[in-house]
């Protein structure tokens, strides 16, 4: 039994000593150093590009520009954009790639890049808060939605809220940024690259260089956090790959810190414009909530924030509604929490001020309108226990008694608030094979990838709980196309898709070697690398023995995760009986110096109804994590946009502010509610890397407005706001 | 990635002899600015003289009510003296925090002050106890020396070679730094001396370090927190920026200073 067991990570030895190899660490006899050129303007024509002094640098090879690239081939999602740099002079977004400057060495690269000379025709472009205002089309799920009849039942509701609720653009800054080697051997190309999904890349760098996806492979190793910004294939990839076929060498592109802000995408702003009507009794009698935000000229990223409104509470009338703005801007994308990440900061803010309004406590509100069923469908929930989770999280922070507690301790004001937390599920189709040799040793090997969460843990954990072995004992090979195909890991999803096929393929492996010793499917168990009857008598045989008297090698069992008709993608159980989503509630207690406007968080609990814990140990992890992801969220994180340059201002980490240790208390505590789903996954898990850090933001302008009175609806939580 | 002559002297009038050729030199003392900003080709000199070896530029001594300290003296150096400790404390106090350790290890006072940078603390250590900027031509009082952001009194050839502060009665420097940098967003050095009361902001303003009348005034009257409880400091000339805006910098002078005059010593 290690399915439960807390146990640390394997890999934590390797990344803190730095012997983790990721992408740009890869040694590549031969290579070349990319620097990328960025359009200095966020619209134009690029109409010369003068080489010739950066050319004359020592150590540099080449400057490329749309000219010596070859035409691409069509490419949709998972390519973040559809329309490909440096294939002709348009600029759409300031830091577009316009050139790539190719050198011996990084430093030439990087001097080449800085005099290589741009002639542009400029053009006006539309910015960020002044671009135009459409409906988007659905790509992503329904940008309109209706239930029953909202605008007749909020107008005769008894307790009335409208409001705004406003968030900035943000950007993921992962601790690695995204790096590309490029190899070519023949007409097969290699690529070592920072991802989230190796089988993306590889579908969409063939599809854009014309050649079979078979001929690309993707190694990935490790990627040093990815929070979305390395879920889908961005341009720099596909230019990497290129840039490599065109000067026959192999070729690395790191992109630097200032180079992430325009090349990988980020969270776009929103404004939630919030409408709720509750009868005299707090019971809700309708949910309206608007959501617009901003994307690129050329692409419609819709982020679904309204999801949260359709699924969190039971309302007779619910109306949901989702408009972009299109600008010069480099594409958005998704971001840690997606959808209920940004859409429960305007429905549960709102829903507090509602609370407060119809003079209930907040929490005791929540359970009055609990959604028994989907509120959207009507249909079942996989599993929910909500209720627990909210009772068990007022216990441990003493919600309850709260009224009894200091105010003030020295300067700092004190405040309590909670929040609900949700999260659709994500799913997606996996496999994975179980190699069982008979030295006895166990390779699990599935083209998963390793963004830092719990992967590398869990899934030998799961594979050694069947086969009855120390999970040591079991080795992992993840983060190669070439592997039986994993699923992404993003959307929360790798626990129950990637954990499922290794959970199946662990069970094959077990029955194929139980076949081999003469046992009877469905009643093999192995236990101390040794294979017998359940309830036989004796011992069973060792593994080893096994293989050898039946004269084989090794066995491979193999496991497949699939979806109701064999869909690629699976949003919440749609298609299938049951609604499947994560809940939980976070309450935060915060201190405000009212005379300088500083806030910070003294304690947080986050309770949680997400499924069956693999790992207790790197599930706390993910939740404590997720939690400070929404400290930043609530009041740190923005990244300031100069409307007159149409450009991120500070593409840094001294004008962008992320949480840092010192930022964040000590005491985060985690509960999750004993569970099992299932219908979400044969392991009974759900996801819960993006859980953790939704409902934080909402749940932090509660306490700050139950230590200030003030309500602040916008977006970090600056001191600024609170003086 | 270019090339520039590289110069070590071993005395101010080596150093001053190299820097009156001309041809576009630049003074290296701790290089905590000049080299980030030849990093990022904001400056790209053609001539580096590095004062590193220049031990006349490295030291503190007192003589008599004045504390006198070299150009080239370190952060952490001043912000560990005995002698600064005890003539005056806050000056130890303002050093240690600027930065961090590697910053304080390499930083100078003499670099931080030709740079006035309008965020760095010395130059309201200066303007508040009322300084003396000595150089290898003259001695420039702090009043006339900080002339608006990175500009000041120096001319061509110019090598500040020491700075003498009077010892006051009472001082302290209250800052609240930008989390990320350690920067002021708004640091205010207070001095009581026997002459009166001087107030010295820095971080917040437009044009670099200022002095604050309407605070001096009233704190001549009653060095007491509560004597400039009362006055409103104005948002005209403050900074508005990624980091704050120009009414919470107003806001934080008038804060800071009520707690450096609580901490005054």
């Amino acid at each position: 039994m290690s399915i439960g067991e807390p146990l640390p990570r394997p890999d934590g030895r390797d990344k803190v000593t730095g012997r983790a190899r990721y992408a740009a660490d890869q040694e590549v006899a031969g290579l070349l150093h990319a620097a990328l050129v960025g359009a200095p303007t966020p619209s134009g024509t690029v109409t010369a590009i003068d080489g010739r002094e950066a050319l004359a640098t020592a150590g540099v090879a080449r400057v490329l520009t749309a000219a010596d690239m070859p035409r691409f081939g069509p490419v949709a999602p998972p390519s973040a954009v559809s329309k490909l740099p440096m294939q002709d002079g348009t600029i759409r977004h300031e830091g577009q790639p316009v050139a790539i400057v190719l050198a011996e060495t990084l430093e030439a690269a990087e001097c080449g890049a800085g005099l290589v000379r741009l002639t542009i025709e400029p053009a006006p472009f539309r910015p960020q808060g002044g671009g135009e205002v459409a409906v988007p089309p659905g790509i992503y799920g329904p940008v309109t939605f209706t239930k029953g009849d909202p605008d007749a039942a909020f107008l005769a509701a008894e307790h009335q809220h409208i409001a705004e609720y406003r968030q900035p653009s943000r950007h993921h800054n992962p601790m690695e940024p995204s790096a590309t080697i490029a190899v070519w051997e023949g007409e097969n190309l290699t690529l070592y690259d920072s991802v989230q999904h190796g089988y993306s890349v590889q579908a969409i760098v063939a599809a854009a260089l014309n050649i079979r996806p078979e001929r690309v492979r993707v190694i990935s190793p490790h990627t040093g956090g990815g929070f979305g910004a390395k879920g889908f294939v961005w341009p720099h990839e596909i230019l990497t790959a290129a840039a490599a076929r065109v000067a026959r060498r192999p070729v690395k592109l790191a992109l630097s810190r200032a180079q992430m802000y325009a090349n990988v995408g980020f969270q776009p702003n929103m404004v939630h414009r919030m409408a709720l009507g509750a009868g005299r009794n707090g019971r809700l009698t309708a949910i309206k909530h608007e959501v617009e935000h901003v994307t690129a000229l050329s692409d419609d990223f819709v982020e679904m924030a309204t999801a949260a409104s359709r699924g969190t509470y039971a309302s007779p009338a619910i109306f949901t509604a989702q408009k972009v703005e299109r600008a010069n801007v480099n594409m958005p994308t998704a971001m840690r929490a997606p959808w209920e990440g940004p859409g429960l900061w305007g429905l549960e803010s709102a829903i507090d001020e509602l609370a407060h309004a119809v003079g209930q406590d907040p929490l005791d509100f929540r359970l009055a309108n609990y959604a028994e069923t989907d509120p959207a469908t009507g249909k079942p929930w996989s599993s929910k226990k909500l209720r627990e989770a909210y009772e068990e999280g007022a216990r441990l922070f003493g919600w309850r008694e709260r009224a009894g507690r200091p105010k003030r301790d020295g300067p700092w004001t004190l405040g309590f608030g909670m929040a609900t937390c949700s999260m659709g599920a994500f799913r997606f189709p996996s496999q994975a094979q179980v190699r069982i040799k008979a030295d006895g040793s166990v390779t699990v090997e599935t083209g998963c990838h390793d963004i830092g969460t719990g992967t590398l843990t869990i899934f030998p954990q799961i594979a050694a709980d069947v086969l009855g072995l120390p999970p040591d004992k079991v080795e992992l090979i993840m983060g190669d196309t070439r592997l039986p195909q994993g699923g992404p890991t993003y959307g929360s999803s790798s626990t129950m898709g990637v954990g499922a096929s290794v959970l199946r393929a662990a069970e094959n492996a077990r029955e194929l070697l139980g076949r081999l010793a003469n046992l009877p499917a469905g009643e093999v168990v192995m236990k101390d690398g040794r294979i017998g009857r359940r309830g036989g008598l004796g011992a069973g045989v060792p593994i080893g023995d096994a293989l050898r008297t039946a004269g084989v090698g090794e066995v491979v069992g193999k496991g497949r995760f699939t979806l109701p008709g064999d869909a690629p993608f699976n949003a919440d159980g749609e298609g299938t009986p049951h609604t499947i989503r994560t809940f939980g509630a976070v309450f935060i207690e915060v201190g405000v110096d009212c005379e300088l406007g500083l806030l910070r968080l003294r304690r947080a609990v986050g309770s949680y109804s997400a499924g069956r814990v693999i790992n207790p140990r790197t599930a706390r992890a993910q939740m404590t994590g997720g939690i400070i992801w929404g400290w930043g969220m609530a009041a740190m994180e923005a990244s300031p946009y100069e409307k007159k340059l149409g450009r991120w201002l500070s593409k840094n980490l001294a004008g962008v502010a992320i949480p840092v240790n010192a930022d964040i208390a000590g005491d985060i505590q985690i509960h999750f509610v004993d569970e099992f789903d299932p219908h979400a996954s044969p392991l009974g898990a759900k996801g819960i890397g993006e859980l953790g850090a939704t409902g934080v933001a909402a749940a932090v302008a509660s306490a700050v407005f139950d230590a200030t009175g003030k309500r602040i609806r916008e977006l970090p939580i600056t001191p600024g706001k609170l003086v | 990635m270019y090339a520039f002559n590289y110069h070590r002297p071993d005395s101010v009038s080596a150093a001053a002899a190299i820097l009156a050729k001309g041809g576009d030199a630049k003074l290296l003392a701790g290089g905590q600015t000049l080299i980030p900003a030849m990093k990022l080709r904001l400056a790209s000199p053609g001539e580096i003289i590095d004062l590193g070896r220049v031990s006349e530029l490295t030291g503190i001594s007192t003589e008599g009510k004045v504390l006198v300290i070299g150009a080239m003296t370190p952060h952490a150096m001043v912000a560990g003296s005995p002698a600064v400790k005890s003539a005056v404390p806050a000056l130890a106090e303002l050093a240690h925090m600027i930065g961090d350790p590697a910053v304080r290890a390499r930083g100078t006072i003499g670099g931080s002050i030709a740079n006035n940078d309008p965020a760095a603390d010395y130059p309201a250590a200066c303007l508040g106890l009322g300084a003396t900027i000595v150089t290898n031509k003259q001695e420039i009082a702090a009043d006339a020396f900080f002339k608006g952001i990175f500009e000041t009194a120096l001319g061509d050839g110019e090598i500040i070679t020491k700075v003498k502060f009077p010892a006051p009665e009472k001082a302290a420097y209250a800052k609240f730094p930008n989390p990320a940098s350690r920067f002021a967003l708004v640091g205010v050095f207070i001095a009581k001396t026997g002459s009166g009361v001087r107030v010295a902001v820095t971080g917040a303003g437009s044009n670099g370090v200022f002095r604050v009348p309407a605070l001096e005034a009233a704190l001549a009257k009653s060095f007491t927190p509560e004597a400039i409880a009362g006055v409103k400091v104005g948002s005209d000339g403050l900074n508005s920026d990624i980091h704050a805006d120009a009414a919470y910098r107003a806001h934080l002078i008038g804060v800071m200073a009520k707690r450096a005059v609580a901490a005054a010593h």
